[in-house]
């Protein structure tokens, strides 16, 4: 097993910090100040999970994703919530997204940090719509980029091989 | 017309479950998820569990998933590989092609073969189980009509989606996602719902995924029915076969192998007609799109097919299975590219889908209520008030492919669709 860095290191102290600030970004669709907290390379993955026995060796679907994203599919989703033409989130749903079980763990290349997290996403849409929720694990890479943290890869791994969500349009 | 209840009524529902998906031919898989022996998916006919697995022996089947003795689901996982599904409950074995082998204690307990004779013995078949281009479909009635009787003449538009070289498709997925719609909704959206593309997806016009400047476009495409299903058309620009299939996106070798299994009047429908197939449904709930946003940074577009199942789980809630698929033939940067434009415009994540989705659970929590029992809604799109068409049927020589088809903003396809429905449900 590898060892997270001690909850009292820098490292750990920012990467929750960035993990934090990101949720309050994604509560609020502020997109577009997201957007400047990824990478141009960034690589945005969330695979679709699948029942299988034990020992089967995996438990994802081969080559199916909910998410496969670089920059220009996030921006152009991005993009599309600024549009006066996306009924989905019109009116927008109130979304609370729960961090936690973070750990952080040091690389080689000191520029680097591998962030695990658990996430929690609450959604209400309208008055008397049934709330619904994404339980997910989450484990992102950050790399320095001049004075600050940005995120260069995230794979999310929902927790449900069903999801109970009408979209993801939204993000985790 | 048509009565706005029908979209969330309970009453309704279990008629559908006993006299429509108790007969129709229903999408379970395509051939392509178990490629080995021994591969095997889980899916539901409705409340049915059926192992579909392709057995040691290479014959493909479809079993029901509930052991013969207490009544367990023998396999509880959705997919994987197996020789044998062992019941968790007693133990009792089977091999994936359903025979009954492994039973225990079969002499203390049942005294061997005298009590209980193990030979002959299957887990229960599915009534009946077929496939074309690969897509396996069961229907649970056993004096069902033919595959191929059921699908029709729908089949020549079939074989657009699933048929683009003799390698056949092959398919990822599904996505699977709840929605609290009723699966009718989609069923009908996807058989004909030009009317829908300008408004609610603008934003994806706004955006400039689509390389058609306005969603306005759609209306000079034409709707078109044949049987047991029917879908909407694009129309194209000039141009011969090729040079209409380059437009969206094919690249030459892909319409060489195209052109080597469509027939010449699906060709035609191309090259002479004009019309490019962009979303269908297949009675009752199976649907397709094909389309072809932009590339990134580039003016260049790229087409993707999707098949997708509305598995209805009660009256006002459905599950959403979406599969990406692509000839198999294709080449493996074609086949990358075309599932990133997938995944930006359909399935669970897919920017089309989601206005979609938003207004279908609207309109079916809405249909709950009483008021929606006073309420016809107006499905008479494309037909004046002495019922004469808005626009005339396409003739024979404007249209090749079987069937109706018409250009324009219409209803005719879910009017087609209902009539099958309604049919279906009251005898």
């Amino acid at each position: 097993m590898r060892k997270p860095l001690p909850f009292n290191d820098i490292r750990h102290l920012q990467a929750h910090q960035f993990l934090v600030d990101e949720a309050y970004l994604l509560d609020g669709q502020h997109y577009e100040a997201w957007l400047d907290t990824l990478t141009e390379d960034i690589r945005y993955v969330m695979p679709v999970r699948v029942t299988t026995a034990r020992g089967a060796g995996f438990d994802t679907s081969p080559g199916m994703a909910h998410f496969d994203e670089d920059k220009y599919s996030l921006s152009q989703r991005v993009a599309r919530f600024a549009t006066e033409h996306a009924w989905t989130e019109d009116p927008p749903s109130r979304l609370r997204h729960f961090i936690t079980n973070v750990r952080t763990f040091a690389c080689d290349d000191e520029t680097q940090l591998i962030v695990e997290s658990a996430e929690l996403l609450f959604r209400s849409r309208g008055d008397v719509n049934e709330s619904a929720l994404v339980s997910c694990g989450r484990e992102d890479l950050l790399r320095r980029c001049d004075d600050r943290w940005k995120l260069a890869r995230r794979t999310i791994i929902a927790d449900e091989s069903v999801l109970r969500m009408q979209n993801l349009a939204v993000f985790l | 017309m048509i009565p706005a209840h029908i979209y969330n009524d309970g009453d309704l529902f279990a008629l559908e479950k006993e006299r429509l998906f108790g007969r129709a031919w229903t999408f379970v898989a395509h051939e392509s998820e178990i490629p080995q022996d021994g591969d095997y998916v889980v899916r539901r006919v409705l409340d049915d569990s059926f192992i579909v697995a392709r057995d040691s022996n290479g014959q493909v089947r479809a079993m029901f998933n509930m052991c013969l003795h207490r009544g367990m689901q023998v396999c509880r996982a959705e997919m994987g590989n197996a020789s044998n599904f062992r019941c968790p409950y007693h133990g009792w074995s089977y091999r994936n092609d359903g025979r009954l082998t492994g039973l225990p204690f079969h002499k203390d307990a049942y005294g061997g073969d005298d009590g209980f004779l193990k030979t002959g013995q299957t887990l229960l078949p599915a009534p009946n189980l077929a496939s074309y281009n690969g897509l396996l479909f069961i229907n649970l009635d056993p004096n069902a009509e033919p595959l191929e009787d059921f699908l029709g003449d729908f089949r020549f538009y079939l074989d657009f989606y699933t048929k683009q070289s003799a390698a056949g498709l092959q398919v990822r997925g599904p996505q699977r996602w709840r929605i609290k719609a009723n699966w009718k909704i989609g069923a009908e959206n996807f058989a004909g719902d030009m009317y829908h593309t300008p408004h609610t997806h603008a934003s994806i016009v706004d955006i400039g995924l689509f390389r058609e400047p306005k969603a306005q476009k759609r209306k000079d495409g034409a709707t078109y029915w044949a049987h047991r299903g029917g879908g909407t058309t694009y129309k194209l620009p000039p141009g011969g076969f090729e040079e209409r299939m380059r437009y969206v996106g094919y690249p030459d070798d892909m319409i060489s192998r195209i052109k080597g299994v469509w027939t010449p009047r699906q060709q035609q429908m191309v090259a002479e007609d004009g019309f490019m197939i962009s979303a269908a449904t297949c009675f009752p709930n199976l649907s397709f799109v094909h389309n072809w946003p932009k590339l990134p940074g580039s003016e260049q577009v790229l087409p993707f097919i999707s098949i997708r199942l509305w598995q209805p789980i009660s009256e006002n809630e459905t599950e959403v299975c979406s599969w990406f698929a692509v000839d198999s033939a294709a080449p493996e940067d074609f086949k990358n590219d075309s599932y990133k434009a997938y995944l930006m415009c359909f399935g669970s994540t897919g920017m089309f889908e989601q206005d979609d989705v938003e207004n279908w659970v609207s309109l079916t929590t809405t249909a709950g209520g009483s008021m929606a029992r006073r309420l016809l809604l107006n499905s008479r799109m494309g037909l004046l008030s002495d019922d004469r068409p808005v626009v005339e049927a396409l003739g024979a020589e404007a249209f090749h492919g079987p069937g109706r088809a018409q250009v324009g903003y219409n209803e005719y396809n879910q009017r087609e669709w209902l009539k099958l429905w309604a049919g279906a449900v009251s005898a």
